[in-house]
């Protein structure tokens, strides 16, 4: 489902923010992202939305090369990858229901669809009753649940999460963690950078850990830290 | 199809109420310098109308001495018989004259004149109405004769106005299209701004780019067509009103040809301006 080929990225302006990553994720696979802040986590992720080109190396990604990927082809490989960020990224001045339903309605998607999909989704995430509310009346956690949402609507091959739990309170990120499980165990590739070590120690998923930029791990059953003594 | 139809009027419809100061202040620039373009067109039509009208009926009139002999007049008679310039002439004399100064002049200034005090003159139609000139200038100096006129003169003079009047219509009108243009990017820009948070979201769930932009694009084309009907209806107002109208008897189609340039102009300041803003500030 993804690959990555001694992919190499440096910003224009500073130090190499990945250095020759090589690894390969399979389809339904849960992948915690793991490393210090500034390690190359968001980075990564940012290669897979292809808002960012490597400037060595290969990226597949759903049956796609990103770097031969034309900008007129990138809305439809992003319609096939779904998106959570650590602040949301909800839209204000709409309703839970229309935050979700915006989402299939920008790709075309026809109202019918819309009006059955969206329902099942919020019932998903438990958040039925709440679908008239606005993002600004509920909290955080809630929040968070309706970015899964809309990030799952349109049954995208692969979610990505970046820090998702990263403002929440412990319950809250349980929450949010069993909603990611639910949706891995449907087949969806799950690939989540974070900073939870709690999270990650007691989920027993594949971690790959970065340090400046480097793989330095690639666990398949892994914790947090391998040995704590010596990451601290 | 009818998803996204209702979705990009929606939006549009939005962005022009949300801005619709500045709305308005563009589609008010935008049909000021519109009304200048479209009235610079219809004076310079108006203006080749008039002229050729004028020369159509081209005269050179050569006015005689009052004091000349009959012999001086019989061989100005027959140059201008053989000249093959000269298409026909008519000779008036004084008498002629009298009567009809007699009929057009209020009569205290009439019953001043005495019929010796008018020259005699022959009124003559060119073949082409530019060689009123060259008539003009084989007889000036001739013997017997006072002088000799032509209409040409103040045709080029008027047209000589009317083409300062033209440029000066159409500088302002340039520098008037020009923040036009500056104002519909700025309404779209601030469309844009306002709006930056969906646009970034639907980047994120793959919304083509046409989709994310084709409400801007069309904001900007309302406006631009928004001025032009206003100044559509301004230009012919003046068509309809404007006293050049009954002079000059300017033909519908070249009101219709000028409405037409009008829009086509509108239209496409507001296409240029918002796919400059889009360009420069929405980066999909
Ligand atoms: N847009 C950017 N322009 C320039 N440099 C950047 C940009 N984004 C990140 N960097 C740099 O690239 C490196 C990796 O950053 P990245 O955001 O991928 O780290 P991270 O692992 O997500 O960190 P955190 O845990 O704090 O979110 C850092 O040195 C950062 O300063
Ligand atoms: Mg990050």
């Amino acid at each position: 489902m993804i690959r990555f080929e001694n992919v190499s990225k440096t910003y224009k302006n500073g130090s190499p923010a990945l250095k020759d990553i090589t690894l390969n994720i399979e389809k339904g696979e849960f992948v915690f992202l793991v490393g210090a802040s500034g390690s190359g986590k968001t980075t990564f992720l940012r290669l897979l939305l292809r808002e960012e080109l490597p400037d060595k190396g290969r990226i597949l990604e759903a049956g796609r090369e990103l770097t031969e990927l034309s900008k007129f082809r990138v809305p439809f490989l992003r319609r096939n990858i779904g998106c959570v960020f650590q602040d949301f990224r909800l839209l204000p001045n709409k309703t839970v229901f229309e935050n979700v339903a915006f989402a299939l309605e920008v790709i075309g998607r026809p109202r019918s669809t819309v009006e059955s999909q969206v329902p099942l989704i919020l019932d998903l995430v438990g958040l039925s009753d709440k679908s008239k509310s606005l993002p600004g009346e509920l909290s955080g956690g809630e929040q968070q649940r309706v970015a899964v949402a809309r990030a799952f609507v349109n049954r995208p091959l692969i979610l990505l999460a970046d820090e998702p739990t990263g403002n929440l309170d412990p319950a809250n990120s349980e929450s949010i963690m069993a909603l990611l499980e639910r949706i891995n165990r449907t087949g969806t590739t799950v690939v989540m950078a974070t900073h939870d070590k709690a999270l990650v120690d007691r989920m027993r998923r594949r971690v790959i850990e970065l340090d400046k930029g480097e793989m330095i791990r690639d666990q398949v059953r892994g914790v947090y830290g391998i040995d704590e003594s010596v990451a601290i | 199809m009818r998803v996204y139809f209702r979705y990009a009027v929606k939006e549009t419809l939005s962005n022009l109420w949300r801005n619709r100061m500045m709305t308005i202040a563009a589609v008010l620039t935008v049909a000021v310098s519109l009304s200048l373009v479209g009235s610079a067109l219809l004076l310079k039509q108006s203006a080749a109308q008039a002229s050729s009208q004028w020369q159509q009926g081209t005269r050179v009139t050569i006015w005689m001495e009052p004091t000349a002999s009959a012999g001086e007049i019989a061989n100005v008679q027959t140059q201008l018989h053989n000249l093959p310039i000269v298409k026909h002439c008519q000779f008036r004399t004084q008498a002629q004259d009298y009567v009809e100064m007699k009929k057009t002049l209020p009569p205290s200034e009439a019953n001043v004149l005495h019929e010796d005090q008018i020259p005699t003159k022959f009124s003559c139609v060119p073949t082409v109405p530019l060689d009123a000139f060259t008539v003009q200038s084989t007889f000036m100096h001739q013997p017997g004769i006072l002088t000799v006129t032509a209409p040409e003169q103040q045709i080029r003079e008027m047209n000589h106005v009317i083409r300062i009047l033209q440029i000066v219509f159409l500088a302002l009108a340039l520098v008037l299209l020009l923040s036009a243009t500056v104002l519909i990017l700025n309404t779209i820009r601030m469309a844009i701004f306002a709006r930056r948070r969906e646009v970034s979201v639907m980047k994120l769930v793959g919304a083509t780019n046409w989709f994310i932009r084709i409400p801007y694009i069309t904001e900007g084309f309302i406006q631009g067509l928004l001025g032009s009907a206003v100044a559509i209806a301004a230009v012919t107002a003046l068509h309809i009103w404007y006293p050049l109208h009954n002079e000059f008897q300017l033909s519908t189609s070249a009101l219709i040809g000028t409405n037409i340039v009008v829009l086509i102009v509108g239209v496409v300041i507001g296409s240029v301006g918002s796919s400059i803003a889009i360009r420069r500030f929405l980066d999909v």
